[in-house]
This record gives structure tokens, C-alpha cells and sequence, in this order.
């Protein structure tokens, strides 16, 4: 084997070719590396060490309590139910929503009327920020579905981010507006919303 | 030479390959650490270390204690207890759940909290048992705790993480451990041990095979038989009854930098339970 090697290199070199089994072999060391650093990298993500392998699993060894830990399972459940029409960074979007942030009706001191848009859904003309705006669309009863403690989180996240400081909203405080509200259809905007107590 | 242009090309890709992975890549990694909060808390870590313990880093370096001490604790994994802080107004309706998830605990009565139903379980484990708990109305919190074997050693409550670092030029990580690992041994030793312990290390740990640094004292006679007020207050039998031991300014910035090595508080990148906080929260 060695023999034939250098005595076809005397002759040429380019006869000789790499046998298929070497390639095969790199190609899978390399697609094992893949997996390897997939499994183990954290994507060099400067805050996951070993033994946590992900940026998702750190985050979910995180001990979290009280407030803290209300607050971040309701930016999850506002990312997913809300934020696509308020955006993730409760700005709105144009045309689709009016902002949260700075908003005066999440920033209200009581949480009766925050409770219902959700429960309920809102039409017609609503002043946001000093601004009258109008949604053809309006938006329809998104929270109607959720559990209390699931609302309760949104808002309680809602209300503690981007620059607004109100106080926290409980599971209890969902059940009793619920219960009150029962089957009442969408409001009709600023005009509506301003005849339920704050 | 009319091959001098591929070798140049592959000593550059070979030298520039290297220099990336090592190099930008690294400091692209950490270069940016910077001061975070102590989890669930709003204090600063780390902070900068005092003023004579940051010329003792120096002279923790000079002694090359970084030939026989590691700072950097390991971890292998990390579990979960689910603890019981609270019953709710429905105590039957919790015991009901306890049943089903731990029968041991069915009798629980609340003045037998806070209590822990599971421990060293996983997350997912711990976060099903602790969401039937909750749904029953009890309060119920998960602890978590790193392991591994520095841990159980004693060497520390968590891994080690690059923001310990922060304010240490040159780190001093260490890479063989002829003696234990220093991360957190200002958690363990005072600053008058740590002296006694450089002045005669066997007179703490009388199987220590670290040798002394008594060259970093100065042993001298008592003055009107009374102790300086800088003297170590030793064991007797290490020096005459009539001398006295006075740490040298390298030997006081020395322990002033081991009693700055603590590693024990949680991080968002290295997260525990401290078990001081459970108290805390009960009242
Ligand atoms: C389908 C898009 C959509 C979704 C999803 C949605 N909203 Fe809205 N939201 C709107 C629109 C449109 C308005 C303005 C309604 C009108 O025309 O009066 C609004 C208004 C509001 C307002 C009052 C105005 C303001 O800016 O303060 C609040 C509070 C609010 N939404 C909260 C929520 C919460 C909480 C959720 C998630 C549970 C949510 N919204 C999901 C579209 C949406």
C-alpha cells in the first residue's frame, strides 16, 4: 500500500484521489460536531455556562418569586396574546392598535376598565395619550378566554413595563370584574369606557 | 520562490484563524461583562474589590499561589426542592393534592410550614407538582441548588461565572489544586485565621501541605510583655510566650484579598436558591 502510494507519486500526482470512505468520515465528524455544539454551544451566549445548554434553560432555572415571576410569565402570555397587535414593546402598531405604553388607561389607578377591554373587546373612537385614534377593526374580547391568573399577569406586566408605574393586578381582582360584567357586548369606546368606574 | 504567495496564504488563514477563534472571539464572547444584580435583588455585584485587597491580588500573585489553588468552582447540574410556603384558605383541598403527589405528606398541618414536599427533583418535575400545589390555592415556591462535586466539597454554593472576575487583572483561575479551591474562602476563614493560616498553615489544618509564608511576618520580642495591637493572635506553642507575630503590609493585603473572594450570592447566570431567604419571606 505504502509502496504503490510513492511509486504513483513518482509518476503523478494527480492520480491520486482521496477514497470516498475519508470523505464520508469527515463529512460525518463534522455533521457530529454540528450536533455536538448544537447540543452544548448556548450559542456562545456570554451568560449560559454548563451545565445549562441553552439561553431557554437558564432562563427556566431562574428563581423567580412574588411579582418577579408574575411579570415574566405575563410578558409570555402577552408576547403571544397581545403583542401582536400592541407590539412587543407596547408601542402599537400603526393602523392596527393604539400604544400601551404611557397609555392613561393602563396607567389607571383602579383596574376595572383595564379588566373589561380585554373581557369585553372595544370599539369605536378611543383617546390614547391625549390622541382620539380609530381602528376599523377594533379589538375583539382577546382576553374573554384566558384564566383569571393569565389576565392577571398580562396586566400586572402591562402595567409595570416600558416606563409605566401602576400598581399590580391579582387573579381575584380578574374574578370580581368578571363576575360583574357578565355577558355584556364590546364597548363603545371613550364614551362607554368613561361610564365604568376606574 | 514561485510557491512564496500560498504560504503566505496559509500561514495568514492558520495565524488569522487562531487569532479569530481565540482572540475576537473571546473578547466578542466576554469582552462586555459588566456589573449585574444579585438575582431577585437590587445590589450591585461584583463590587470593586478594597483598595489593599487589590494590591494583595498582586501579591497572591508574586507567591504563585495560583500554582496550587484554583479559583473557580465547577458544576456538574443543578436540582429542585418544591417547598410549601403556605396552605391557602382550603387546607383539605391541598391535602387532597399532597395525596396524590406525596403521600407521606397527607396529614400536613400549617404550623408545619414552610415544608418541603420534594427535593432534589427536576425542573419539570418540580414545576408540574408545584402548579397542582398552586392550583389547590397553597403557595408553593421551587428552590433551586447547583451541584457537583466542588459543591458538596464546600468549595462554593455555585459555579463560578466571568462577572467574579470582573475586577481582577490578571485573573488568577489556577489550573492544578494541590490545595483547595479559594473562590469563595472569604465565605470560610476570618481575616485573623487567614494571617495564622499563611503564618503556619498546620497550626488550622494540621494535614495542610501548604508551606508557610513566614518570610510575609516580622516575629519579634514583646514590647513590656504586651501584644501590638497589628500582632496575630495565635494558638500557643507557634512562637515563644515572650514574641510576638506582625504581619507585613504584603502579608495584611494578602488575607485582605482572600477575604474579598466570595462567589456566594445568585446570578442570572449562575442561579440557586439562597437558603437564608426562605426565613425571610415567611413573615
Ligand atoms: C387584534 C388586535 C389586538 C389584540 C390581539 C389586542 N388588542 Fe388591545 N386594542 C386593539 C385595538 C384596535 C384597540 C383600540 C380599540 C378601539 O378602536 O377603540 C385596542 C385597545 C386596547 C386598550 C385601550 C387603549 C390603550 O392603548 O390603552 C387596552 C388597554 C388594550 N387594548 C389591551 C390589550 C390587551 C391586554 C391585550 C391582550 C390580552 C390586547 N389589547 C390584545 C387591538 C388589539
Amino acid at each position: 500500500m505504502n509502496h504503490d502510494l510513492s511509486n504513483s507519486k513518482s509518476q503523478t500526482s494527480t492520480h491520486l484521489t482521496v477514497p470516498i470512505w475519508i470523505i464520508a468520515l469527515m463529512l460525518t465528524l463534522i455533521f457530529l460536531g454540528g450536533v455536538y455544539f448544537d447540543h452544548h454551544s448556548g450559542w456562545f451566549d456570554a451568560k449560559v455556562y454548563g451545565p445549562y445548554q441553552s439561553a431557554g434553560q437558564l432562563a427556566a432555572y431562574q428563581p423567580l418569586s412574588g411579582e418577579a415571576a408574575i411579570v415574566a410569565h405575563g410578558k409570555q402570555v402577552y408576547e403571544i396574546n397581545c403583542g401582536t397587535c400592541h407590539g412587543p414593546d407596547g408601542m402599537g402598531m400603526p393602523g392596527k392598535a393604539p400604544p400601551l405604553a404611557g397609555s392613561e388607561w393602563v396607567n389607571a389607578k383602579g383596574f376595572h376598565r383595564l379588566v373589561e377591554i380585554p373581557q369585553l373587546g372595544l370599539n369605536g373612537t378611543i383617546t390614547v395619550k391625549g390622541q382620539p385614534m380609530n381602528f376599523p377593526t377594533g379589538m375583539a374580547a382577546v382576553g374573554s378566554a384566558m384564566s383569571d391568573a393569565d389576565l392577571a399577569a398580562i396586566l400586572t406586566y402591562i402595567r409595570a413595563s416600558w416606563g409605566n408605574n401602576a400598581d399590580a393586578v391579582t387573579a381575584d381582582d380578574v374574578k370580581a370584574v368578571r363576575a360583574s360584567v357578565g355577558g355584556h357586548h364590546a364597548i363603545d369606546g371613550d364614551v362607554e369606557l368613561k361610564t365604568i368606574p376606574e | 520562490m514561485k510557491s512564496s504567495f500560498p504560504i503566505f496564504l496559509a500561514v495568514f488563514v492558520a495565524l488569522g484563524a487562531s487569532f479569530g477563534g481565540f482572540v475576537v472571539g473571546g473578547i466578542s464572547q466576554l469582552g462586555t461583562e459588566k456589573q449585574t444584580t444579585v438575582l431577585n435583588s437590587t445590589d450591585t455585584y461584583p463590587l470593586q474589590r478594597t483598595g489593599d485587597a487589590t494590591l494583595g491580588l498582586q501579591v497572591y500573585r508574586a507567591q504563585g499561589c495560583a500554582a496550587c489553588h484554583t479559583t473557580q468552582v465547577r458544576q456538574d447540574g443543578m436540582t429542585c426542592d418544591v417547598v410549601l410556603m403556605g396552605a391557602g384558605k382550603n387546607l383539605r383541598a391541598v391535602q387532597k393534592v399532597l395525596g396524590e403527589i406525596a403521600p407521606a405528606d397527607k396529614d400536613l398541618a400549617t404550623n408545619q410550614l414552610p415544608k418541603t414536599i420534594f427535593s432534589g427533583v427536576t425542573k419539570e418535575v418540580a414545576g408540574d407538582n408545584s402548579d397542582k400545589l398552586t392550583g389547590a390555592g397553597a403557595k408553593a415556591e421551587i428552590h433551586i441548588n447547583a451541584t457537583g462535586a466542588d459543591i458538596s466539597r464546600g468549595w462554593g454554593i455555585r459555579q463560578s461565572v466571568a462577572e467574579d472576575f470582573l475586577w481582577d487583572y490578571p485573573v488568577q483561575l489556577g489550573s492544578l489544586r494541590a490545595g483547595p479551591d479559594l473562590a469563595n474562602v472569604g465565605a470560610r476563614y476570618t481575616m485573623n485565621l487567614q494571617l495564622q493560616h499563611l503564618y503556619a498553615p498546620q497550626s488550622v489544618d494540621k494535614n495542610s501541605a501548604m508551606p508557610p509564608f513566614k518570610y510575609l511576618f516580622v516575629v519579634r520580642k514583646k514590647i513590656n510583655g504586651e501584644l501590638s495591637p497589628d500582632a496575630l493572635s495565635l494558638p500557643k506553642g507557634i512562637v515563644p510566650d515572650d514574641s510576638e507575630v506582625i504581619p507585613t503590609d504584603d502579608a495584611k493585603n494578602l488575607a485582605a484579598y482572600l477575604v474579598s473572594l466570595r462567589a456566594d450570592v445568585p446570578l442570572y447566570d449562575a442561579p440557586f436558591t439562597p437558603t437564608v431567604s426562605a426565613p425571610a419571606e415567611k413573615k
